[in-house]
């Protein structure tokens, strides 16, 4: 199909259904004029039997903490694939990252390791508090564990790539991975051992508002948490590993260990 | 532990075994990763054929941590196993076991990683046929696409990356329209439970955001299921991927992508009456332009995969066909197909592996009489060739016949017609192939009819037997079953046309499963007709060039030239496809207008 002609047939196609397009948006609810008798039981219902003040929370890991173990998975599943693909692609057929010699190093200023030095620490420090704060403020594992990981791209930034590849081996951080998202999946497997239904929250729900409430969703977020956060390290080796051209000419500075 | 309890574990003990295999990859011996997926999966089958048949008593119902319906307001996730469900996840399971031991040591260079994605892929396909939950439902698909998604560019050459890009956009788009669909349904009915929408759709039936939400969840189960106009992507995608991988995308997850719409359909919108019309005269018209155009071009074709690719489109279509029916009769028959239509083909993916194995190509033209060394593998394709084509004998011929015969009775004839085209033309593909690769028939190529492809040979790593022995096993059970196959299908059809909303709700006691009296599947002449044909265009291809002139030079003049155009739609440009999928779209819309 030609250009010209794809576009032609797209836009027919756009005109033929944007009349019903219209016709159903008519028809929607109108703004704010929603009733919604799920969130209003979560509302009136999630403080008294689970204690937590997140609801957002209390949803995720609890009400429906089993789409969250199928979230877990996806993660696990992406990561997975995407190293695999590239990998692959670079030619690498060793779990373990190559290192090519002859990569070149680019030197950083003082400034600039000063600078990866002091955040890197800070955000770390932060990511580690969003994740344990997920019972009585907005945040939890995911978000956590995704700031972790960028905290740790701070050693990327100023130690360069050595330093880079001697705090994320990637071994450790597949491990950290699997075992977070293995951790959600077992706290399952626990309740079913106590003869209830999966994932039923069992342990004591702690005082209301309190950093350590909510019962087992403790142990499921910490599981997300370091899932994401290993996840995360996985994709940024691979990814600087990408932009790790092999330089052709002999006259860079290696990095040869 | 209960059978509640139980209900979970198929989809559970696979994703904890994939994130422990990912977390102790480094330690596991060896083999350790093959030899747990396999059992896993066996595990899984046995699991899934239990809770099924347990399930004959009563659906099985299991709210997650324990969040039963509060005063008939769902407020967690549940699952439901019945026959339906519960039989095509136990047959997913047994098909993913016996692609594991078809790749058995193939992909060890990987370190785990294979065998993860596998894990994941199977749980994602059982938690989507075990789910009650239209976000959960959402997950399990979304699941199963990353999967698949990572396993079609595994192979790494151009062809299985530019494919993998194809499938990957395609089916990207049809799962936000799948989330837009969810949204609308949400906004109107304030549930995520199947039994929670369905009261809010029949308090409803006629509200225009109800259809919009079913045409916009089932476009994008069609474009996974593949079926015009959104079938474009698949050819790229199946030829391209590893021949492991293939079988479960042809074999199972298409299939299932299908079996979905019928869930929701009955168990969400069967009192809307425009879905009843869409699905009637829209989707029947889908699966029939998809059973026929399939078949034609699997005929055209000369790479074996892509030729496999294009029959699935056709199958698929005819699967449709029986859903869409709306009639008992159809849905039994077509869920019966799904299984048998599964095995056998996924026992020809893996004959198609096996070519790319041993001889080291899967082009049909440069592989004349190559195949005389590895009979066996050639005795396997021509019978999977002569089911494709109706043989009666087996699984799928009991579906067959009872879709076959639902069609006849509602009088659509262009369903009938485009059934036997899809039938016909798929056979006589494979049994081509196996009459010029295993038995060199056919003209002789000359050199410029060689394929100027890349070279895709897989590993030859392992025996032949290891390699034939799932082949045979699924060829196997494809074939005495067809007694029980067609008894499971009536009564999973019961499960599937009647759920028990309310009961799941909590308002009312769960009873058991009862269908109508059972009859058994009927024999009509066609299976023989379609086989006979089969045989006969295969054959006429094969001779095409001792042909009387006349003949073939009429053919050439009138019939080329259309073949050409339909071969040039699969442009394997991913504009091209999204262009047709909005002409999908336009389709729903106008039908769903006047319908």
């Amino acid at each position: 199909m030609s250009p010209r002609l794809r576009r032609l047939l797209f836009l027919a196609c756009c005109a033929l259904v944007l009349p019903a397009v219209l016709h159903v948006a008519a028809h929607m609810p109108r703004f704010g004029d929603h009733s919604m008798p799920y969130g209003d039981l979560i509302n009136a219902v999630a403080l008294a039997e689970r204690h937590t003040t997140n609801m957002v929370s209390a949803i995720n890991f609890d009400y429906r903490g089993f789409d969250t173990l199928g979230e877990e998975m996806m993660l696990l599943c992406a990561v997975g694939g995407a190293t695999v693909l590239l990998r692959g692609s670079r030619g690498e057929t060793e779990s373990e990252p190559q290192r090519v010699p002859g990569r070149p190093i680019i030197a950083r200023a003082d400034s600039t390791v000063l600078a990866s030095r002091l955040f890197g620490a800070v955000v770390i420090l932060f990511g580690l508090y969003v994740v344990l704060h997920a019972m009585t403020t907005p945040g939890g594992g995911f978000q956590g564990g995704a700031i972790i990981a960028s905290g740790l791209l701070c050693v990327f930034l100023g130690e360069g790539y050595p330093g880079w590849r001697r705090v994320a081996p990637s071994e450790l951080f597949d491990a950290l991975e699997g075992g977070g998202a293995a951790l959600y999946a077992l706290c399952g497997f626990a309740s079913l051992v106590m003869g209830l239904p999966f994932l039923q929250n069992m342990l004591p729900f702690g005082q209301k508002g309190d950093l350590f409430s909510g019962g087992l969703m403790q142990f499921e977020n910490a599981g997300v948490g370091a899932a994401v956060t290993g996840g995360f390290v996985i994709l940024l080796i691979e990814f600087l590993e990408e932009t790790r051209e092999p330089v052709p000419d002999g006259d860079e500075e290696g990095d040869d260990p | 532990m209960t059978l509640q309890q139980m209900a979970v574990l198929p989809v559970a003990i696979p994703l904890l075994s994939a994130a422990l295999i990912l977390a102790t990859a480094p330690i596991l011996p060896r083999r350790m990763p093959d030899v747990l997926a396999i059992l896993i999966a066996l595990c899984c089958a046995g699991l899934c054929g239990f809770l099924a048949d347990r399930s004959a008593a009563g659906p099985i119902v299991t709210w997650f941590g324990g969040w039963t319906p509060r005063g008939g307001q769902p407020i967690g996730i549940a699952f439901v196993v019945t026959p339906a469900g519960g039989w095509i996840a136990a047959f997913i399971a047994a098909l993913f076991a016996a692609t594991l031991v078809f790749s058995w040591g193939f992909f060890e260079k990987t370190s785990a990683h294979f065998h993860l994605l596998m894990l994941l892929f199977m749980a994602g396909q059982i938690g989507f046929c075990l789910t009650h939950d239209l976000f959960n439902l959402f997950v399990w698909f979304e699941l199963m696409s990353v999967a698949a998604f990572a396993l079609t560019g595994y192979a790494l050459r151009s062809s299985a990356l530019s494919g993998a890009l194809n499938f990957t956009v395609v089916n990207t788009i049809g799962a936000y329209l799948i989330l837009a669909g969810i949204g609308l349904a949400y906004s109107r009915t304030g549930a995520l439970d199947f039994a929670g929408i369905a009261r809010g759709v029949s308090a409803s039936p006629g509200d225009p955001v109800v259809v919009a939400s079913f045409c916009l969840l089932s476009t994008g189960l069609l474009i996974k299921g593949a079926q015009v106009p959104f079938q474009f992507w698949l050819p790229d995608a199946h030829s391209v991927a590893h021949s492991p991988v293939s079988v479960i995308f042809s074999g199972a997850m298409v299939a299932i992508a299908l079996f979905g719409i019928a869930e929701l359909y009955w168990a969400v919108f069967a009192s809307a009456p425009v879905v009843h019309a869409l699905m009637h005269g829209l989707l029947l018209g889908m699966g029939t332009a998809s059973a026929a155009l399939g078949g034609v071009m699997a005929l055209l074709q000369r790479h074996v995969k892509r030729l496999l690719a294009f029959s699935t489109i056709s199958h698929a279509g005819i699967m449709l066909i029986g859903f869409a029916l709306l009639d008992r009769q159809g849905v039994s028959g077509a869920l019966v197909y799904l299984v048998g239509h599964g095995l056998v083909k996924g026992s020809l993916f893996m004959g198609a592996g096996i070519l790319l194995a041993r001889l080291g190509g899967a082009d049909e033209i440069g592989l004349r009489g190559a195949g005389r060394q590895i009979w066996p593998a050639g005795v396997a394709i021509g019978a999977g060739g002569l089911l494709l084509a109706g043989l009666p004998l087996g699984v799928m011929d009991a579906g067959l016949e009872r879709i076959w015969d639902a069609a006849r009775l509602a009088g659509c004839w262009p369903a009938e017609i485009a059934i036997c085209a899809g039938l016909v033309c798929t056979g006589a593909a494979v049994l081509r192939v196996t009459g010029r690769v295993f038995a060199g028939l056919g003209p002789v190529p000359g050199e410029e009819e060689r394929s100027p492809t890349e070279d895709e040979r897989e590993d030859a790593d392992r025996p032949l037997w290891l390699m034939l022995l799932p082949v045979a096993a699924l060829l196997v059970l494809a074939v005495p079953l067809r007694h029980d196959a067609d008894r499971i299908g009536w009564l999973a059809a019961q499960a599937l046309m009647a759920p028990q909303t309310n009961a799941i709700l909590g308002m009312g006691r769960l009873h058991a499963i009862v269908p109508p009296p059972w009859r058994v599947a009927p024999h009509s002449v066609l299976p023989w007709i379609a086989t006979a044909a089969a045989i006969l265009v295969a054959a006429l291809q094969l001779f095409w060039h001792r042909l009387p002139c006349p003949l073939a030079h009429g053919f050439d003049r009138f019939a080329a030239p259309a073949l050409r155009g339909l071969s040039a739609l699969q442009s394997g440009r991913v504009a091209d496809y999204v262009a047709w999928l909005t002409a999908g779209l336009a389709l729903f819309g106008v039908a769903a207008s006047f319908g």
